[in-house]
């Protein structure tokens, strides 16, 4: 049987530890001679914790300082937190969370100094996520200098925190954040219940994390927002939802989300109203050509000719007249082309990246029409589609928009007009049934919340938003007081 | 205990959701047939209409507030006892069921001869059963939603009949009533029908989030319906000649050939397409309220078993009976009077007897 407790024998406690972890080469064990004259060792595992405060902190103060009257524990001046374990499965978990433990003679349990000191990355604008005018810091690896970072920004003590931890194997602490006085407390309660309810042996990162507490695994469509930016995260927690800092990843979960929320971006709150209003505007448009463009090519050139004015279908006609291939497959032969160069632009070192946009400039965009395999017209169409699809500013929802594209192509090609608007159809009457965390995931337009439109196709001035968006239902609605209202009216 | 807190709905989506239902294919048609009977004059007959509508909803209302927590499958067995009650809920869920198949048909039909002629009909009600079924398969909130969807979705459309008004002879509507009252007073009848849809306040009432609305909601819902078919029905009677407007089949496409645009011709095929929208909300609350009943009946609280029932069987019937407009027309008609019975007769005939059957028991026992 093996013992949970540990003894005062401090001989029986090493060989249970050594017994524990085998082949562990770096589990190191320290014997420290106490100026007390006790016996005592120091077990850490290299590399989770920061040497430099071991030896000053902990072994200095214990070999040369003290006396018999205070206790090891307080004889250790550390800024961490400091507790004593007498199971071997807190001691184990305390190792691994980069916390040395003191063994001493006679002595039923140990003493858990929090030494932690892992390598991590220093903080840095994150790449996959561009802002002209938000702050140029980004979430690290590091839940607690992540959670560090959303604290600077609201200085508040309803900002609260909720420690939770998912994977058997991995331990990974997840923390959720939200303001106790505005978002939603049935919100949190569903998000800490589908959180605890995850019995898994590892998360690896927030993406994993993510597609595991959703409402619909069979939506094309992102149910939470994951950013690498604190000031993103912070926007989302004042508008009332709840955010998931996981521990090891440096993307931050945010839900409940509504679909049209993925269509903004913290730079239309920081530029002018007119601005951030045309810009809110053109990603909408984007949003449609990006699903219905392709479609509505196909549909014209091989069902409604009759739409199209004479003089465009003759130019058209035109550049169609060599070749060879019906609309869909000329218009499926680009789009998958177009999504290769993509992919292949991603994970491609950035030397070599730069020769895909020649090849597939230059090749498949010029040669191909010389060639007479795809028309002009094709091309301009597709390229549209691309760029569409690029204003998103997620790119979560951007890649469902990319992927919905084509199911709305086959449609098209099959019934012409009618076949896009059953397709449409039936993307709306997914998107007014789905739910996140209870939540109508097509609020403000289906529930239609017309006080909510300010900030949605468009952006009124700051002044005039005086309160939250209920799509997240807050408890607490007024943001900014009224009187503020009057301010620009001042002479 | 409230049954159906769950799915309440706001009286927007109400409005938008009777509303919806109201306006369907009819419209396409609405210019001919009332032209036929009562010529540029037919927008009275309109007015007529609508105030008898109206009061069979504000009927049905004053019927249902009586018990705010029941639907009429609830109401009917509550007054009739078991038996008589659900043989009565059972012939309004054949009705409803019969009037979304028929919506479906006549949806295709239009559809198919407009836009894509060389389809199979079948494929197109397949198609057509997609967004159907995605939709139906979700509770009344969801049904809500999507009403105030298509309602923001396709307001755009009436709008775009005002183009015709570049041509248009708004001398045609005088003399008002050249024939005398009589013709105005026959297509009275005519113009009840497109009203139909009104009937879902048996259904929607107790979902309804403040009960108290109910009567604004159904008037606002009307009156909406009202100003679209007054609008088509003047903006018809000013564009084509009294004796023209009978000659064409679906006038108020016609309308729509007015409008020229330097990118796009033949503008009512795009039109058309959207329309399936406006279409796809008559079939869906219908076919919900069927689907609903039937449910309700059997006792069961899931209602996408028997839709996915009603799906087949009806897939099953469209696959082997494919009707030419003639036919179709005829049943439409025939379906017409059934409506006309369930929407007016039957709250009318519920009153009297709920009024009797309280007048008994309060002598019964006092």
């Amino acid at each position: 049987m093996e013992p949970k407790q540990i003894t005062d024998k401090l001989v029986e406690n090493i060989e249970h530890l050594r017994s524990l972890f085998t082949h562990t080469p770096d589990l190191i064990i320290h014997p420290v001679p106490l100026k007390t004259g006790q016996h005592g060792v120091l077990v850490y595992l290299e590399g989770l914790v920061d040497k430099l405060s071991i030896n000053d902190h902990i072994l200095h103060p214990l070999i040369y300082e003290g006396n018999a009257k205070t206790p090891p524990r307080n004889a250790v001046p550390n800024g961490g937190k400091t507790t004593s374990a007498s199971r071997w499965s807190d001691v184990e978990a305390g190792l691994f969370q980069g916390k040395s433990a003191l063994f001493l003679e006679g002595q039923p349990h140990a003493v858990l100094f929090d030494t932690a000191g892992w390598p991590q990355r220093a903080i840095e604008e994150p790449q996959v996520e561009s802002t002209l005018k938000g702050a140029h810091q980004g979430f690290t690896e590091t839940a607690s200098q992540n959670i560090a970072m959303v604290r600077r920004y609201i200085a508040n003590r309803n900002l609260k925190i909720k420690q939770l931890t998912v994977g058997r194997r991995s331990q990974t602490r997840v923390y959720l954040l939200y303001l106790e006085d505005v978002t939603h407390p049935e919100v949190i309660r569903e998000m800490q219940g589908r959180i605890e309810k995850i019995d898994i042996d590892a998360v690896i990162n927030t993406g994993e994390l993510e597609q595991l507490i959703e409402d619909n695994p069979y939506s094309p469509f992102p149910q939470y927002k994951v950013t690498e930016r604190p000031d993103v995260a912070v926007s989302h927690l004042l508008q009332g939802r709840a955010a998931l800092v996981v521990d090891n990843s440096p993307g931050v979960l945010i839900g409940p989300m509504v679909f049209v929320s993925f269509l903004q971006a913290l730079d239309d709150y920081s530029t002018r109203w007119m601005v951030a209003s045309f810009v809110r505007l053109l990603r909408f448009t984007g949003l449609l050509i990006g699903i219905f463009l392709p479609a509505l090519y196909i549909a014209a050139i091989s069902f409604h000719f009759e739409i199209l004015p004479i003089s465009l279908l003759m130019s058209i006609g035109e550049s169609r007249a060599r070749v060879p291939l019906p609309p869909l497959m000329e218009a499926l032969l680009m789009e998958l082309t177009l999504e290769m160069l993509r992919e292949a632009g991603i994970r491609l070192p950035s030397p070599v990246g730069q020769t895909v946009g020649i090849v597939g400039g230059i090749v498949v965009g010029q040669a191909a029409v010389q060639a007479g395999i795809v028309s002009n017209i094709m091309v301009i169409v597709v390229s549209l589609t691309a760029i569409a699809s690029f204003i998103l500013p997620d790119q979560n929802m951007a890649a469902s928009i990319r992927l919905i594209r084509f199911p709305m192509m086959l449609l098209s090609a099959w019934f012409g007009m009618i076949g896009i608007v059953i397709g449409l159809t039936t993307l709306v009457g997914h998107l007014i049934a789905a739910e996140t965390l209870g939540l109508p995931y097509s609020s403000p337009l289906a529930p239609a919340r017309f006080g909510d439109w300010k900030d949605t196709f468009i952006r009124i001035p700051l002044q005039k938003m005086l309160n939250r968006p209920q799509s997240a239902h807050p408890v607490q609605s007024t943001r900014q007081s009224p009187s503020a209202k009057n301010r620009g009216d001042d002479k | 205990m409230k049954k159906y807190a769950y799915n309440e709905i706001t009286t927007k989506q109400f409005i938008f959701f009777i509303y919806k239902t109201q306006i369907g294919v009819g419209i396409l048609t609405m210019p001919r047939t009332l032209g036929e009977a009562a010529g540029t004059d037919a927008w009275i007959s309109i007015l007529f209409g609508y105030v008898i509508a109206l009061a069979a909803s504000c009927l049905i209302i004053l019927i249902m507030s009586k018990h705010p927590e029941d639907t009429l499958y609830d109401l009917l067995p509550r007054y009739f006892g078991k038996w008589i009650g659900n043989g009565l809920s059972l012939i309004f869920i054949l009705y409803c069921a019969i009037a979304a198949g028929l919506a479906i048909l006549s949806s295709v039909f239009i559809e198919r001869m407009w836009i894509v002629p060389d389809s199979s009909a079948f494929l197109l009600i397949v198609l057509f059963m997609i967004p159907v079924y995605t939709v139906t398969r979700n509770g009344l909130r969801v049904l809500g939603r999507y009403a105030e969807f298509v309602y923001l979705g396709t307001v755009w459309m009436y709008p775009l009949l005002l183009f015709s008004l570049k041509e248009s002879h708004w001398l045609n509507l005088l003399p008002i009533a050249k024939d005398g009252w009589v013709p105005i007073v026959s297509a009275v009848k005519l113009t009840v029908l497109p009203f139909l849809g009104f009937e879902m306040a048996f259904i929607l009432y107790p979902f309804l989030q403040n009960k108290k609305a109910a009567y604004k909601g159904i008037i606002i819902a009307n009156s909406i319906s009202l100003a679209v078919y007054l609008l088509i029905e003047i903006l018809a009677s000013i564009f084509f000649s009294p004796t023209e407007v009978t000659e064409y089949f679906w006038p108020t496409l016609i309308l729509l050939k007015r409008i020229e645009l330097p990118f796009i011709e033949r503008f009512e095929i795009v039109f058309l397409s959207f329309y399936f929208l406006v279409l796809s909300m008559t079939v869906i609350p219908y076919l919900f309220t069927a689907v609903f009943g039937t449910s309700q009946l059997m006792g069961k609280q899931d209602h996408r078993v028997h839709l996915r029932w009603y799906t087949g069987i009806f897939l099953l019937i469209a696959f082997f009976y494919n009707p030419s407009y003639t036919s179709l027309d005829r049943l439409l008609t025939a379906w017409g009077k059934y409506g006309i019975f369930f929407a007016y007769a039957f709250p009318v005939c519920l009153w009297g007897y709920i009024a009797v059957f309280q007048w008994f028991k309060r002598r019964r026992f006092p």
